[in-house]
């Protein structure tokens, strides 16, 4: 192979700069003495039948260009090429062309001659080197080609780019939620653990008493068979009898009430951790697609639930006032998120001894309104305005990534509604969420 | 005298759990209860109350309060803390400021819960016992045995050994050991008051010796530096090493200061009277370390051996 062909033949690459080298056309250019005849015959060349104009050079440097429009124009005259024909060509040359660098880029350049271009278009533009000197023509049209091309490219980086951006935005609201849920779980393995622990327990005195009842009942079913049988008693009933003293205390009727009593609480708090693990269920659900019909009462009391043990460790009352609902079309487990969201948001507001937080639901026009309002430190005018800002946060850096408000408020937009707020600093915060209650119908 | 049975208050905001704890322990011993933090803290003042076991979230005062309380007014009380959720922060403050037993969790184990307060109550029976025959004795600890102490750092850095030096009065002589093997040596050698460690691995050496110090040598405390905060080593190391303080790394100046100090005093207390070293009983070990008992049955051997030289 010809080395010399090799290095040549160099396709630009996605990564070469995209200037006008590969726009380039060798063509020979116009001597300023040729005359207008001349050059007239150059046009008719078969060679040129695809340009517009040919470059008048002067010693390599380009000085004119001479359009094959111009030469139409005067020859089309009465006599215009026995006038004009023996005259050179800079007579009827443009003098000022466009003329550009082979570097320019092509951005550049598609600006340069948006700029200079008159319609119809006439000339092609003149090509340098970085000296000045002249190296060829290109045509305007190759360059629209070029421009196309680039804008093509780009588009499919924006659609990849927007795709990726898509998914890191799923996967944001995602890890807010296990960040939320992550709050949570300190509490929430405290509030099962703690029924857990009294039934775990209960079960176990419930079977060992009823172990005891069982022997207290063989030892005295023994004695009465040895009172009502016709053998003489048999030295195993003075073992029984002691069994029946030590047993009896252990088994009396008291023991079998408090039992009882003990096994009520058993069941109370096995449905307690059945309440949290349902809670916790709707929580979790990723229903990305599901449009259900919800009660947003229901969704108010479920993440009222979830936020209780930080409601009681920080003797926050809850002031609950609950409006006759119709049921929305929702995806409940992100109406869930942003409760639990506003709700998180309230309590650590509060750094006083009578927190008290209103949720107050309402229908009003075929829409549902939740307020949730606290009397804690309230945001300042400033804050305010950015809240629902993504990564916008009051909080000490490493507590909440400040993205709750911001996903909140995505979420309730989508589903068509609205979310406000207001506050005023150390009175406190208000916010309310307005959701249709026909659905949006398309994937939050 | 009759052997009245040891009573025991639990502390609980949830009444099922307190109604279930007096099923368990029903005949066992006198059983105190309630949901508020605060009355447990006046009944502690106002009676003797062997063993205190407190649930840690409540609403109000919590657990960890409620034991601190009960180590301030009374020392001899033994502090149990039961809990649902065993957090860095709350069981850090459970051994330096409850200094408790032994920190149990929920859902308890029955037999274990009913042996660990058993356990307590009979230290504290004995501690309460004792309390009245010391009140006339000296209250303070003579100073000189404080100073004349020896601590032992076991760092491989060096910063916290020299944050020791500094922090202590020039007359305690203060060893930097870098090695596990370093600091066994000294403790086989000398009557160590307090042992600063650095620990940096969940599942070193570090911490099986740790546990197993208290075997050893009962008058010596362990102060405990750590950088990870894992809930469930401390917990290991409170139940089976009765560790005396636990701080997370960096270390704050003065919560060092004031442990040390105070281990120090603790030790001086403990070697002019041997009976209170049983307040700090520890569980058999959990678990198999292949690499340490060897090493530490070798020490053993050889504080064995100098005290029968001693005595012989």
């Amino acid at each position: 192979m010809n080395p010399a062909l090799t290095t040549r033949a160099r396709t630009p690459s996605a990564a070469a700069p995209a200037d006008l080298q590969p726009l380039q056309q060798q063509t020979a250019p116009v001597d300023p003495h040729t005359s207008v005849l001349d050059v007239a015959r150059l046009f008719l060349d078969p060679r040129h039948a695809g340009l517009l104009s040919l470059a008048v050079v002067d010693a390599g440097r380009p000085v004119g260009s001479i359009s094959r429009y111009e030469l139409m124009r005067v020859f089309l005259m009465p006599y215009g090429r026995e006038l004009y024909g023996r005259r050179p060509i800079t007579a009827l040359m443009n003098a000022q062309p466009l003329v550009l660098a082979l570097a320019t880029p092509l951005d550049q350049a598609a600006r340069a001659i948006a700029t200079h271009i008159r319609s119809p278009i006439t000339d092609d533009f003149v090509l340098v080197d970085a000296d000045g000197c002249y190296v060829g023509t290109g045509l305007v049209l190759d360059v629209l080609r070029a421009v196309e091309g680039r804008l093509a490219d780009r588009g499919g980086e924006l659609e990849r780019a927007y795709a990726r951006l898509k998914s890191s935005q799923l996967q944001l609201v995602q890890s807010e939620k296990m960040a939320s849920l992550g709050q949570m779980v300190a509490g929430l393995v405290h509030e099962i653990n703690t029924p857990l622990g009294y039934v775990r327990n209960n079960v176990e005195m419930t079977r060992g008493a009823l172990g005891d009842a069982a022997q207290l009942l063989a030892a005295q079913q023994a004695v009465i068979d040895a009172l009502t049988g016709a053998s003489e008693p048999d030295a195993d009933l003075d073992v029984r009898m002691a069994e029946i003293e030590e047993l009896r205390p252990r088994v009396d009727a008291a023991a079998m009430r408090d039992l009882c009593d003990l096994l009520d609480d058993t069941l109370h708090g096995v449905g307690q951790i059945g309440d949290l693990v349902s809670n916790l269920k709707d929580f979790s659900r990723l229903d990305q697609s599901g449009l259900q019909k919800a009660d947003v009462n229901k969704l108010v009391d479920s993440a009222l639930k979830i936020v209780q043990h930080l409601l009681r460790k920080r003797e926050v009352s809850v002031v609950r006032e609950a409006g006759e609902l119709p049921q929305i079309e929702c995806a409940p487990a992100q109406i869930n998120q942003v409760l639990l969201n506003l709700l998180g948001n309230a309590i650590q507001a509060i750094e006083h001894e009578h927190g008290r937080i209103v949720v107050r639901t309402q229908a009003l026009d075929g829409r549902v309104l939740i307020l949730v309002e606290d009397n804690g430190k309230g945001i300042a005018a400033e804050h305010l305005a950015r809240i629902f800002d993504p990564f916008f946060t009051t909080k000490p850096v490493g507590q909440g990534t400040g993205m709750g408000l911001a996903i909140s408020h995505q979420i309730v937009e989508q589903h068509g509604g609205m979310i406000r707020v207001a506050s005023k600093p150390g009175i406190g915060t208000r916010f309310l969420v307005v959701l249709p209650v026909e659905g949006r119908g398309k994937r939050p | 005298m009759t052997d009245a049975l040891p009573s025991v208050l639990f502390v609980d905001d949830e009444e099922r759990v307190l109604r279930s704890l007096r099923m368990l322990f029903r005949g066992r011993c006198e059983i105190l209860a309630t949901t508020s933090g605060r009355e447990a803290i006046d009944w502690v003042r106002q009676r003797r109350i062997h063993v205190v076991v407190s649930d840690q979230r409540m609403p109000g005062v919590t657990g960890v309060e409620v034991l601190r309380a009960v180590a301030e007014h009374s020392p001899a009380t033994m502090r149990v803390l039961l809990t649902g959720y065993a957090d860095m922060d709350a069981v850090a403050a459970s051994v330096n400021e409850g200094e408790i037993y032994r920190f149990v969790e929920k859902p308890w184990n029955g037999p274990y819960l009913l042996d660990v307060v058993a356990q307590a109550a009979r230290v504290a029976t004995r501690d309460f016992a004792a309390a009245q025959a010391r009140a006339t004795a000296a209250a303070s600890v003579e100073p000189a045995s404080v100073i004349a102490a020896r601590v032992v750092v076991l760092d491989d850095g060096g910063a916290i050994a020299a944050l020791v030096r500094e922090l202590l009065p020039a007359a305690v002589h203060v060893d930097h050991a870098r090695t596990l093997e370093e600091a066994l040596s000294v403790l086989a050698e000398h009557d160590v008051a307090t042992v600063v460690a650095q620990l940096s691995s969940a599942h070193g050496d570090v911490a099986e010796a740790l546990k197993r110090l208290k075997h050893l040598r009962p008058a010596t405390l362990a102060i405990v530096i750590s950088p990870l905060r894992d809930s469930r080593l401390v917990i290991g190391l409170i139940n089976e090493g009765q560790i005396f303080r636990f701080l997370l790394q960096p270390p704050v100046r003065e919560l060092l200061r004031r442990g040390l100090v105070a281990a120090l005093e603790r030790h001086a207390e403990l070697r002019a009277n041997a009976g209170l070293q049983h307040r700090y009983g520890v569980e058999a070990p959990r678990g198999e370390s292949p690499g340490v008992p060897g090493r530490l049955l070798q020490v053993w051997r050889r504080i064995r051996e100098a005290a029968v030289a001693r005595i012989g």
